[in-house]
């Protein structure tokens, strides 16, 4: 399968502080690629990287073929690659309406009144502020306002992060219906148990190295392996 | 008594409108880019003598409307060329550049239109009194103060119902997220930077029929332009029209009771709503709203 993502050798930094140690990895397309590690491994770093946000004093990002390693976050977006930040970054300030009118309109299948459909409590939430919604609701949002880019590829970096089991469970659906949709998912996670289930690839990041990558069936099925994988802490992620 | 405190209130109102529209130049500059831009009166200058040397091939209604274009023309180039430098880095250095862009466009008019005021013909129609009772509110003056509103009024639109403007109060809170979604932010803040300085140039064109041109006349609104952000609450722009109505109406109004004082009294305002709200009038949760 060709890669929606590419990404070899990357290297960040966070001023003086040397963050990811030559992280490369890869998004098949039409797959939903898991990127896991406890806090602090640097998956934010890697997608940031990916995304144009934070770019790899080394290394190379491919995008769709396309060298994008030194371009600005816009013209990575641009190709199709939907972002959905860590914490959601909805804007506090602009209606449910107007934050889903700020991405760029690329032509597509996502449209203002199927986003509605897909998300009918956003619909009836339209005219509330972005800082007016729960957290799923805010989820939702971003999630919804990537999708009017109409991507090709999505990065989402937690987005099960503080909400209710049962706002997880809608989460995790609109994630796998995302793959049916056609669209690449790089998942960044740390409900591993739910990400390996519907994951067909993952990666393990830990101290800003891939320390694992392979099938996510056969990691999901090795509960020892992951806690190996994860070090000392590894209760705090392999949970629950 | 009535008739010279309304007097006052109404030049209140107009001083009042200039500051709005600077400091509303002012405030979408700061919100988007972080530059505190003391070259705005500058611009005003420009838009100011640009109006006068318009005037005689497209009449006072064309200069009205082209001169404050031509302005932002400048402003853009300028922020494409050095103003986008600065962004991101320590303030100091936007405040360097930008205090040596305004001396530039000063003496840059002075050396061409000279140092001596200019007088500016305004049309005869906007230059009668209303009546004679009420001789000191010309039509110019509520022309200028129409014209502010308008111009307000418009900004606010475009703010609230196009996707630029958005895009720019979006920005203004988080300017990475939108450039994650594919907007292009370099293009987003170098059209904003060009509205702002478009509302600079209006000021220029408004006060130059007002009260004649001089390369210094920015200097005198560039203060109360800042003190009328600070008191509306910095990242409003609804705050800082309030700001500087408040600081118009306050001056004005002061100028009958205590004339020495009309000047201070925009500072005074200023500290006693910071004390009272250290975030300004609508600074906390008005954020773009
Ligand atoms: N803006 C920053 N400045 C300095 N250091 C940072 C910054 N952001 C992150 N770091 C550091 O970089 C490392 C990797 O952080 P990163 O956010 O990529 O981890 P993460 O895997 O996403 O963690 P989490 O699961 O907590 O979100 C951490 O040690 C963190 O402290
Ligand atoms: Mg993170």
């Amino acid at each position: 399968m060709s890669a929606a993502i590419e990404a070899d050798n990357l290297h960040s930094f966070y001023g003086k502080s040397h963050i990811l140690h030559g992280v490369g990895l890869r998004v098949a397309e039409g797959g939903i690629t898991a990127l896991l590690g406890r806090n602090g491994a640097g998956k934010t770093t890697t997608l940031r990287a990916l995304i144009g946000l934070t770019p790899p004093r080394q290394g190379r990002v491919m995008v769709f073929g396309v060298d994008t390693t030194h371009w600005p976050s816009f013209r990575i977006a641009a190709l199709g690659v939907g972002y959905v930040p860590e914490g959601r970054h909805v804007f506090p300030n602009l209606t449910v309406e107007e934050n889903l009118k700020v991405p760029l309109e690329r032509p597509g299948p996502w449209t203002l009144p199927r986003i509605y459909q897909l998300f009918p409590a956003l619909a009836d939430r339209r005219r509330n502020r972005g800082r007016q919604l729960s957290g799923g609701e805010q989820e939702m949002l971003a999630i919804a306002r990537a999708l009017l880019l109409n991507p090709r590829v999505l990065l989402l970096d937690e987005p099960s992060q503080g909400l209710a089991p049962l706002v997880v469970r809608e989460v995790f659906r609109i994630v796998v219906e995302m793959r049916r949709e056609g669209i690449s998912v790089l998942l960044v996670e740390q409900n591993v148990r739910m990400s390996l289930e519907i994951a067909d690839y993952a990666y393990v990041l830990d101290d800003g190295s891939v320390v694992h990558a392979g099938s996510a069936r056969e990691l999901a099925a090795d509960p020892a392996r992951i806690a190996a994988l994860a070090g000392a802490t590894a209760e705090q992620w392999t949970d629950p | 008594m009535t008739q010279l405190l309304l007097f006052n209130a109404i030049n209140g109102l107009i001083i009042g409108a200039f500051y709005v529209l600077m400091a509303l130049g002012l405030s979408l500059i700061l919100n988007l880019s972080g530059v505190i831009n003391f070259a705005h009166g500058g611009f005003l200058v420009l838009g100011g003598y640009l109006a006068y040397a318009l005037t005689p091939y497209v009449g006072f209604w064309g200069a009205l409307l082209i001169a404050p274009l031509l302005t932002a023309g400048v402003g853009f180039v300028v922020e494409r060329l050095m103003v986008r430098r600065v962004y991101g880095r320590d303030p100091l250095y936007g405040l360097l550049l930008t205090f040596g862009l305004a001396f530039i466009l000063e003496d840059g008019t002075r050396s061409i239109w000279g140092a001596q005021g200019l007088p500016v013909s305004i049309p005869a129609v906007l230059a009668r009194p209303l009546s004679s009772d009420f001789f000191f509110i010309t039509g110019y003056r509520l022309f200028m103060v129409g014209t502010v509103a308008a111009a307000v009024f418009l900004l606010f639109a475009l703010l609230r119902y196009t996707r630029v403007g958005i895009r720019i109060r979006a920005g203004t809170l988080d300017l990475d997220t939108v450039s994650a979604l594919g907007i292009n932010v370099r293009g987003l803040r170098s059209l904003n930077f060009a509205a702002g300085i478009f509302l600079a140039g209006l000021s220029g064109v408004l006060a130059g029929g007002q009260l004649g041109l001089e390369p210094t006349m920015g200097t005198g609104l560039l203060m109360p332009g800042f003190v009328a952000i600070i008191v509306g609450g910095v990242g409003s722009l609804p705050g800082t029209l309030l700001g500087g109505l408040l600081i118009g109406l306050a001056s004005g109004v002061t100028a009958v009771f205590f004339p020495s004082a009309s000047e201070a009294v925009i500072y005074i305002l200023m500290a006693v709503v910071l004390m009272v709200r250290p975030h300004g009038l609508l600074g906390e949760e008005g954020l773009l709203t």
